[in-house]
């Protein structure tokens, strides 16, 4: 790519005119944090410059660029209905700036919050697949107990998870303890039954070839049946992943003293809206960093698969 | 008379099929012998690839019976390597992976180094070195089965069974892996040869490589003639195809092939 490619580039144009906006005179009296705004949308233009330049594929240099033009677009958006023409409730609809700097003065918390919800998450979720996986396999590797064990999972997984949230709680002493047993549920029923499906449909001429070869059986299961399976398996995880995160911010809404749903429920129960967008926020970026991060693992350990 | 490494004796399957009893093959009599390349032929629906079934032992026969080395076949065996059609590798190992893979389950006494070295050399033999690394689905389908008989060869059993290795392969490959495949066996020496059964439809395919065809009628599958391939050894296939007697000999195989039709045609059932 020729250096005008990567630098002549409608978003750096959205980015200036971001900037040219800030110079538009307040009409909304609140205190708009108009600093932490530029810190901001300076800091993502910088970050966007260094990927220009990192970035070989030229497909995934326009996604950079189309993805940062949106925001800086929506910021201006945001910026002019808010601080510039006091179109909106100032109330509700905090000024960008605001919710930046919001975010600076809470950090903090914020990553406390972040780690008390990542922490009873990846619990759940490691304890679910560490358990439905070999459960799975070795069910579905048994024709006989797997038909009977697919109906029995279509049921438990047909009960959505949530309803399990007040048995749990007289079951167990504590909300994180809930907490991990509703997402170990939310899960578990997923991934096992993917595992499932996936080892009862190995396509026959693969387990054929393992038979000629004479692999032992353990080695059969191991070697050969779950890495056919492996696609279906993260069938079942992403799905698991997807229901964990809304039933945890669920859940802390209801009864957490931290977490991220927590957070969110709490300020806006004071009526406290930058922080409840600040919340909001967090929440999307950390859930799309797990996500992504996720979906690396998947990337790397499928790419046989075309 | 010297015992025969694989003798089929009065071999006879039965296949059911929503409810329905075939009789896929019924009493089928044949042997192989050490060292010897022996084509199964017949029209399709023959039983050819539910004998080879039977003798990578993933199918039970009915009746009769198969004898390795004289003692009884039972289920798979370290014995023999196979090639089959499709999916004879495991699509999330590389080829080298694959090759290895195979190698640890025939010879256990090998370490994970031997093995990979074993790999590659047997990659180069194949015509596929520097594709070690990729996964099967980055290969065409010739390359595949290149890789399918690396792993068979490199496994080193004396038994090689071979299920229709070239039919999902375009001509011009099939062509060149044929060939692959002669000059890798002929390069043995003799007595050092391996005991292939190798089932197609392709007659000329047979010509080129075998020792003996066994020419099989369908419904049920039985034996029609066990035909001896009168060319001399090293066979070169574009010489041979341009003499009198390559011809004769083929058109005699496509009348026994023929034969068949031609009864069926004659009686009530026609399957084409």
């Amino acid at each position: 790519m020729t250096l005008k490619n990567r630098l002549l580039r409608v978003t750096h144009l959205l980015f200036a005119i971001l900037l040219l906006v800030q110079l538009l005179p307040d009409r909304s009296s609140n205190d708009v944090h108009t600093g932490a705004l530029i810190a901001f949308a300076v800091g993502l233009e910088i970050l966007t410059l260094a990927g220009s330049f990192l970035t070989k594929k030229k497909e995934s240099l326009s996604l950079l660029l189309d993805i940062v033009g949106f925001i800086f677009a929506i910021l201006t958006v945001w910026s002019l209905a808010t601080t510039k023409f006091d179109l909106l409730n100032p109330l509700l609809f905090p000024a960008p700036g605001k919710v930046f700097a919001q975010f600076a003065e809470d950090r903090e918390k914020i990553f406390i919050n972040i780690r008390s919800s990542l922490g009873i998450t990846v619990k759940g979720f490691v304890l679910a697949s560490a358990v439905a996986v070999p459960l799975g396999l070795f069910l579905g590797w048994n024709a006989r107990l797997g038909g009977a064990a697919t109906y029995i999972s279509k049921f438990f997984s047909s009960i959505p998870p949530i309803v399990y949230i007040p048995y749990g709680i007289a079951l167990l002493p504590t909300f994180r303890s809930v907490s991990v047993f509703v997402i170990f549920l939310a899960t578990f029923w997923p991934v096992f039954a993917g595992t499932m499906s996936g080892v009862m449909h190995v396509d026959q001429r693969i387990i054929d070839s393992a038979k000629v070869l004479n692999v032992p059986k353990p080695e059969m299961l191991f070697s050969v049946i779950l890495p056919a399976s492996l696609p279906q398996i993260f069938l079942g995880c992403n799905q698991g992943l997807s229901v964990s995160f809304i039933l945890l911010t669920s859940a802390e809404m209801i009864g957490a003293r931290d977490g991220m749903g927590y957070y969110v429920k709490y300020y806006s129960d004071f009526g406290d809206y930058t922080r409840t967008i600040t919340g909001l926020l967090v929440i999307g970026i950390v859930v799309i960093a797990v996500t992504f991060l996720f979906n690396q693992l998947q990337k790397r350990l499928l790419k046989w698969k075309h | 008379m010297t015992a025969n490494k694989i003798e089929i004796s009065h071999l006879s399957v039965n296949y059911t099929e929503r409810g329905r009893q075939f009789n896929a093959l019924h009493d089928v009599s044949f042997g192989v012998g050490t060292g010897e390349f022996v084509s199964v032929i017949g029209a399709s629906g023959c039983g050819k690839s539910t004998l080879l079934s039977v003798l990578e032992g993933l199918y039970q026969a009915a009746e009769g019976s198969v004898t390795i080395n004289g003692t009884p076949l039972h289920g798979t065996g370290r014995e023999r390597g196979v090639v089959f059609q499709h999916y004879s590798l495991f699509p999330w190992m590389t080829t080298r992976s694959n090759i290895a893979f195979g190698i640890k389950q025939a010879r256990h006494e090998l370490s994970r180094r031997e093995r990979y070295q074993i790999a590659d050399e047997f990659l180069g033999k194949v015509g596929l070195e520097g594709f070690g690394k990729k996964y099967p689905s980055q290969l065409s389908g010739g390359m595949q089965q290149r890789a399918a008989i690396a792993r068979a060869l490199a496994m080193n059993t004396d038994i090689l069974l071979m299920d229709e290795p070239f039919s999902a392969i375009d001509a011009k490959n099939r062509v060149i892996l044929q060939e692959l495949l002669l000059s890798l066996w002929e390069g043995d020496s003799p007595e050092h040869r391996k005991t292939v059964v190798f089932v197609t439809h392709d007659i000329d395919e047979a010509i080129l490589l075998s020792d003996k065809i066994v020419v099989l009628t369908a419904h049920p599958g039985t034996v029609n003639e066990i035909v001896r391939v009168p060319f001399d050894r090293p066979r070169n296939r574009a010489e041979l195809i341009k003499t009198d007697e390559y011809g004769k000999f083929r058109n005699r195989l496509l009348s026994l092939l023929y034969q068949d039709v031609a009864n069926r045609i004659g009686g009530e059932e026609v399957v084409i």
